[in-house]
């Protein structure tokens, strides 16, 4: 047991391990009361605001556009396929911090300079930037999943629709939709997931989200594993939270047989 | 009736799946050359069965005894399914090999025996089953009656002394259940001991020594002749043969 | 516009861009073989075998990359006792990081071959091992192979993140050029045009493997 001192503010903590003999023998102080310390705490508390809204922002704008798009693959119009297709190749295949850079470095200087000088002196510019990539990279994958989800209606199904004398609207309501959602469902729960780890990538434009928190936390007080530990368990949480949930809602709204299992 | 010890003799054999029981206390003797025909509603155990009498299914009580080898304890696998050919409901060809490699490939890596020797001996089977044209064309260039006939030479190539048959036509069209029970019944005929789990009734009376009735891992009735199919003992056989017999 | 910024600069971009192959490479031919380990542990009867390879394929598929790297980019000097160098420290966590998503793909190739194909290789006398090479794995390489391309195609995007920690690949030096001429739109562009070209290929050639079968 090694007492430690009694730090100016927040409690002690007597922790039988606070310090470790490492491999090689280096040693390591834990200090896990850091993260609910002052500064620290407040930080960390922000960062977890910061990247649900940055999360939930994107994803919401993501869904407008997928859906958008989706439209435009389907549609009857040759121009509005290609455009839509030539979105979702083109953008699928630059990487996310490609396209944050852009939007970061390169789009402002396109601006006319007034914009532009409005712009840069914007508090949350990058911020603004992040929601602008995240919701377009991710409205790319978003896009096919919508596709796959209304083309998931099995044939016989359709043409079983038609013959009954429904109209478009009435397919897409009766028939088309309650596939789509059930299908749709582990695809979205997963790309949900997925733009709530890239919004780790904000942090290079120095977006005070979680894992940017967590580094400035390191910086600080070189106490890595604590703020690193912190990091990850907001991810981990976040994760299972979110498939137990949908898990639940994907019993809720199962109907048996009707998506074949291989 | 010989009086050799039985080949197959399952003493008490109980399986559970999970919490389920899927075989409740079986026990049955089968002689060289019999055939013994299984029928029952569907998740009655039969599938089961079979399963536990090659050891794909670990059972966890009672024993089952093949040519002198008992399966609870078998420490070799490989040579308790050589002496024992399966053919499947399924078919389960390899899709990756054509009709001769998965044929011999038993053979091969089993029994140690050369390509040549393996592919003569599989080449003389597929005649006997009626495909000699076919012995280099993939399952998937195969219809489902000379899937399931190539899967039956499959087994054979093992020379194994007891065949076990689940469902062997349950998943074939109409027209191609008579080509792969005109190979069973030969096989009878030569004297192979067979267990075969099947609806197809017409096969049972002309081939069975024997048939029984097995519904929710059970036994419950067995019957060696006529008698079976026209005064059932059992309730709940008459009920089943009423449903399957036209 | 000026447009000639990219010439200018090529050799050094292009250098940038060996460092990004060399990582995706190099993760590649690690990751590959630890995550088919991984991907046996998860298939295996043992529990506490299954258990410790579920825990680490979950765990990491939970966090970004980004922590990742940042694990262990503090970690590694911390274990051994000094620093290592940046690529060093990268490939690490890269390795281990997309171990996790083989280990997924070569679970469910396996999983993918029924359980129909596997008793009746064992119905014949075969052994798990010989099931396992002659009736299994060659079928579940064959599906594996699209979707082992595809996560290629996703890991040589994820070099990019190796900048964060001062890697000097091709975005780094992209931003790197971009900061000293002020040229951003033409070089931004430039580095996109070579990740699609790059990424567009690679997506082809799945597509076509996906034909193949």
């Amino acid at each position: 047991m090694v007492e430690r001192e009694i730090p100016e503010h927040g409690f002690p903590l007597h922790c039988r391990f606070s310090r470790i003999q490492l491999i090689m023998g280096i040693d390591y102080d834990f200090r896990w009361s850091l993260l609910w310390e002052d500064p620290y705490g407040g930080w960390l508390i922000d960062a977890l605001l910061v990247t649900v809204h940055l999360a939930l922002l994107s994803w919401l704008f993501a869904l407008a556009i997928g859906i958008v798009i989706a439209v435009f693959r389907v549609s009857p119009v040759k121009w509005l396929r290609i455009i839509g297709t030539s979105y979702v190749e083109v953008l699928r295949n630059i990487p996310f911090l490609v396209q944050l850079f852009f939007w970061y470095f390169a789009v402002p200087t396109l601006l006319p300079r007034a914009w532009m000088l409005w712009w840069n002196q914007l508090p949350s510019a990058n911020y603004w930037t992040a929601v602008v990539a995240l919701s377009i990279y991710t409205s790319t994958r978003v896009t096919e999943q919508i596709r796959s989800g209304i083309h998931a209606t099995p044939n016989g199904q359709y043409q079983a629709g038609l013959s009954i004398g429904l109209s478009y609207p009435q397919m897409y309501r009766y028939v088309i939709l309650p596939y789509a959602i059930r299908v749709m469902i582990p695809s979205m729960t997963s790309e949900f997931l997925t733009i709530f780890k890239n919004t780790a990538f904000a942090m290079v434009i120095t977006v005070p989200e979680i894992t940017f928190t967590a580094k400035r936390i390191e910086n600080w007080t070189f106490q890595g594993i604590e703020a690193y530990t912190f990091a990850s368990l907001v991810y981990v949480l976040t994760t299972f939270s979110v498939i137990a949930f949908m898990g639940w809602v994907e019993r809720r709204l199962h109907i048996p047989g009707m998506i074949k299992k291989e | 009736m010989s009086m050799d010890p039985p080949i197959i003799q399952i003493k008490n054999l109980s399986f559970w799946y999970g919490d389920f029981k899927a075989l409740d206390n079986i026990n049955e003797e089968v002689r060289k050359g019999n055939c013994i025909v299984i029928c029952g509603p569907s998740g009655s155990g039969k599938s089961s069965l079979l399963r536990c009498i090659n050891g794909l299914e670990k059972f966890q009580q009672g024993d089952v005894i093949v040519d002198g080898i008992g399966v609870r304890n078998c420490t070799d696998f490989p040579k308790l399914r050589s002496n024992i050919g399966m053919v499947f409901q399924h078919f389960e060809l390899f899709p990756h090999m054509n009709a001769l490699e998965n044929i011999t490939l038993g053979p091969r890596k089993v029994k140690g025996k050369s390509k040549k020797e393996a592919e003569e001996k599989g080449l003389e089977l597929l005649s006997r089953v009626g495909l000699s044209d076919h012995s280099h064309k993939h399952p998937g260039n195969l219809s489902g009656g000379q899937q399931q006939r190539v899967a039956i030479a499959r087994a054979l190539a093992l020379e194994p002394k007891v065949m076990l048959f689940d469902e062997p036509t349950s998943a074939l069209d109409p027209e191609m259940i008579g080509e792969v029970l005109d190979v069973m019944l030969d096989l009878a005929k030569e004297g192979m001991t067979m267990l075969v789990v099947t609806h197809e009734m017409g096969f049972a009376r002309e081939v069975a020594d024997e048939i029984l009735f097995i519904d929710e891992g059970r036994i419950i009735e067995r019957g060696t002749d006529e008698s079976f199919f026209k005064h059932p003992k059992n309730p709940r056989t008459k009920e089943f043969l009423d449903k399957i017999l036209m | 516009m000026d447009w000639t910024v990219i010439p200018k600069n090529l050799g050094f971009l292009f250098e940038g861009l060996i460092v990004s192959f060399q990582l995706a490479g190099l993760t590649l031919a690690l990751a590959l073989p630890l995550g088919s380990i991984i991907a046996l542990g998860r298939l295996s009867s043992r529990k506490w075998i299954y258990y410790l390879t579920s825990a680490f394929v979950h765990g990491l598929r939970a966090n970004p990359l980004l922590l990742i790297v940042f694990w262990f980019y503090f970690l590694v000097p911390i274990i051994i006792g000094r620093p290592i160098g940046d690529f060093t420290s990268v490939l690490i966590a890269f390795v281990v990081f997309y171990s996790a998503y083989f280990a997924e793909i070569v679970r469910s190739g396996i999983q993918s071959v029924g359980r129909g194909q596997i008793w009746a290789g064992y119905s014949i006398g075969l052994t798990y091992f010989q099931t396992m090479r002659y009736i299994i794995l060659p079928p579940a390489l064959r599906r594996m192979v699209p979707l082992l391309v595809t996560q290629t195609i996703i890991l040589f995007q994820g070099t990019t993140v190796a900048f964060i920690i001062g890697l000097k690949e091709f975005l780094h030096r992209t931003s790197l050029v971009s900061e000293r001429t002020l040229k951003s739109f033409e070089l931004y562009i430039f580095a996109a045009v070579v990740y699609l070209v790059i990424c567009y290929s690679g997506s082809f050639l799945s597509r076509r493997l996906e034909v193949k079968q």
